[in-house]
């Protein structure tokens, strides 16, 4: 795996996207406030404090000198664990303002570090480590060099972050708890991360577990352990993952019938269109004027895509980065449940609603639970396309333009013979 | 049995046909000549390549079956100069292939032929159009679709007999008009189908510029491209899906 192949946003791009979420939302300044004051009472005296760790954030600037980061949810101790981004949020049912509500809420104290970190397990960065791999929220005590930076930070990929700190120590108030599968792939030093990455989440470590142990550079070869910018391991766990299935699920038998689902979530609506025939699929988004994503709202609804075939990619993913990865693992997360292949077409509308970006765990629960509600069902997947298309902000001409799964889809020799 | 003597270009035109497909394949040692047939994982593309006993310097075969990694044997052949002759003996006992060029022998391991997939039957296809037309002409379509597209669209305009290569992107649109004028021949029948630009770009590759390129084509029907090489003892037919709109 490279992780150099996951594009990178612009700095300017990420400070506007941030300017735009705060201009839409007057609150979450406001949770920046009550975080000042929950941490002043927290914090008195010296800069040490005590509190609960239930993840880690590992910032991509500077690499391979990395800013690694202990999450904690200063004064909301006793929740440690619903601060952490997983597919838990989606059952929870919360939107865009929880979502920053509980970021703005934890503080990430971090201190700049090389990435090499293959023994490394104790001082700052052995601490983060530790509290990566473990399955819960681990007591942790935190010494500050710096009063927090009241700030936020969104990216497409990650989830928000919040306050920052320098931090000057870490250590640990109790023994984490740490599962046996972990602790193999940690002792076997000889396994690459693809495989390590595979075997947790085939002994049911869903991917939020897996990246966050990836980051922490606890999985690979030895030499080949190191800190992975929060950012690039979302994607690499989404693309393994995905590569692993799609592996599997190739030898099934296609759909019997064309397909639809649909799911809305924080202002983003999909529609997921199987139909009968090899693996092929493509994401297309179409991003309205007012949400934070479209680079050129003048011209109306941005459309971007990106397709693989049968045998995956074997260029970047362009313009649809890692919702694109997370979009495919959910289908064929399905896929594999049913014991089917299909021709799979994602489509994407993000909405004026969605005002922040929160990271592409939404895109990836969204598609999951797609599948929980009705489907409907079409003569042909150019039906099943019409039909959409009554619900989208683009022409039909538009779409089959810009996808290439609109455009025809990929026959088989055998269907001639 | 098999022992052969070919020059270079020859076999490295044969192995560029087959590997823009295929990792491994079987090839066929008849006693007339070699031959490979061989389809895409996706079952999307396929190639039939024959390369008669009169290609090559020296030829003794007697009908057997050998696997073989393209890659590698690409490698080897790529260590002669064009003008070298490549020697090619099939040890039965160890089933390895030795390969020999000027004072360089290279052992090459094969693989269990019954260990690759199997070879397709090739689809009876009575296709409406066929265009004759030269590498270099469809090579230019292809290389001004792919500056827009990821799909391209290959027609017949049976009233103007012209064969169009065209392709529509997110905004930008390419068509390549080829007269009756510039063609080889033209046999005008109804014929517009879509293809995947990755695949025909590569079997693009493997077609000389100055090769006569047969194109039969139908309405959402495979497209058979064929051509020769090795002076007319070679020949290879490329079959290509199409992307369909209707089911």
């Amino acid at each position: 795996m490279r992780l150099d192949e996951f594009i990178e946003i612009e700095q300017n791009e990420r400070a506007e996207r941030r300017r735009l979420a705060e201009e839409k939302s007057y609150a979450v300044v406001d949770h920046l406030d009550s975080f000042r004051e929950r941490f002043e009472e927290t914090v008195q005296g010296d800069s040490t404090f005590g509190s609960v760790s239930p993840s880690i954030f590992v910032g991509r600037s500077n690499y391979p000198n990395v800013s690694a980061g202990i999450l904690s949810p200063v004064g909301n101790e006793e929740r440690a664990g619903k601060f952490a981004t997983s597919g838990a949020w989606y059952d929870e049912g919360v939107d865009l303002p929880e979502v920053f509500r509980r970021r703005t809420s934890l503080l990430n104290s971090s201190r700049a570090a090389p990435v090499n970190v293959h023994d490394t397990w104790d001082g700052f960065v052995g601490v983060g480590r530790e509290v990566a791999i473990a399955d819960r929220p681990v007591q942790v005590e935190i010494g500050l060099a710096d009063d927090p930076k009241l700030d936020f930070d969104v990216d497409d990929v990650t989830t928000p972050t919040g306050p920052r700190a320098t931090a000057r120590s870490a250590a640990l108030d109790e023994n984490p708890h740490v599962p046996r599968p972990v602790k193999k792939t940690l002792e076997d030093d000889d396994w690459r991360a693809e495989g390590a990455i595979n075997y947790l989440y085939r002994r049911g470590f869903d991917v939020y577990d897996v990246n966050t142990i990836l980051s922490a550079g606890a999985l690979g070869r030895s030499e080949a352990r190191r800190l992975v910018p929060t950012r690039w391991s979302i994607t690499a766990v989404d693309d393994t993952v995905g590569r692993y299935l799609r592996g599997r699920v190739r030898d099934n038998p296609g759909v019997d019938a064309v397909q639809v689902y649909r799911n809305e979530f924080v202002g983003n609506a999909y529609w997921v269109v199987l139909a009968p025939g090899n693996w092929e699929f493509e994401l297309v988004e179409m991003k309205a004027p007012g949400s934070v994503w479209n680079p050129d709202p003048e011209a109306g609804t941005w459309l971007a895509s990106d397709y693989e075939g049968y045998e995956g990619r074997t260029g970047y993913v362009d313009e649809t980065a890692g919702a694109y990865h997370a979009a495919r693992l959910a289908v064929l997360e399905h896929l594999d449940d049913v014991g089917r292949q299909a021709s799979c077409l994602v489509l994407r509308h993000v909405s004026d609603d969605y005002w922040g970006p929160v990271g592409v765990w939404q895109v990836r629960e969204a598609v999951r639970h797609a599948f929980d509600g009705d489907r409907g069902e079409a003569e042909t997947f150019e039906d099943a396309v019409r039909g959409v298309a009554e619900h989208l902000p683009v022409a039909t001409t538009a779409l089959r333009r810009k996808s290439t799964m609109v455009a025809g889809r990929q026959s088989s020799l055998t269907d001639f013979s | 049995m098999f022992k052969a003597i070919v020059s270079a270009s020859t076999l490295r035109d044969a192995l560029d046909a087959v590997s823009v497909l295929v990792d491994e394949c079987k090839i066929r040692l008849n006693e007339d000549g070699l031959a490979i047939r061989a389809v895409d994982p996706a079952n999307v593309g396929m190639v039939d390549l024959a390369l008669d006993v009169a290609a090559f310097e020296s030829y003794e075969a007697d009908g057997g079956v050998i696997g073989v990694n393209l890659a590698r044997l690409e490698d080897i052949a790529g260590m002669a100069n064009s003008g070298d002759l490549v020697h090619l003996e099939l040890d039965e006992e160890t089933r390895k292939l030795h390969i020999r060029i000027d004072g360089l022998s290279y052992t090459l391991a094969l693989i269990d032929p019954d260990s690759i997939r199997q070879e397709p039957d090739i689809p009876d296809l009575d296709l409406p159009a066929e265009i004759v037309v030269e590498g270099n002409q469809l090579d230019r379509g292809i290389t001004a679709a792919d500056m827009v597209s990821d799909h391209i669209r290959l027609r017949v305009d049976e009233a103007s007999e012209t064969f169009h290569i065209e392709a529509e992107g997110d905004t930008d649109d390419v068509d390549l008009e080829v007269g009756r004028e510039d063609l080889i021949d033209l046999q005008a029948g109804p014929a517009d189908s879509l293809f995947s630009l990755d695949y025909l770009k590569d079997m693009n590759k493997a077609i000389p510029g100055d090769a006569e390129v047969t194109v039969e084509l139908g309405e959402e029907f495979p497209v058979k491209l064929h051509y020769e090489f090795a002076e007319g003892m070679g020949n290879v037919t490329f079959m290509l899906a199409p992307r369909i709109q209707s089911d």
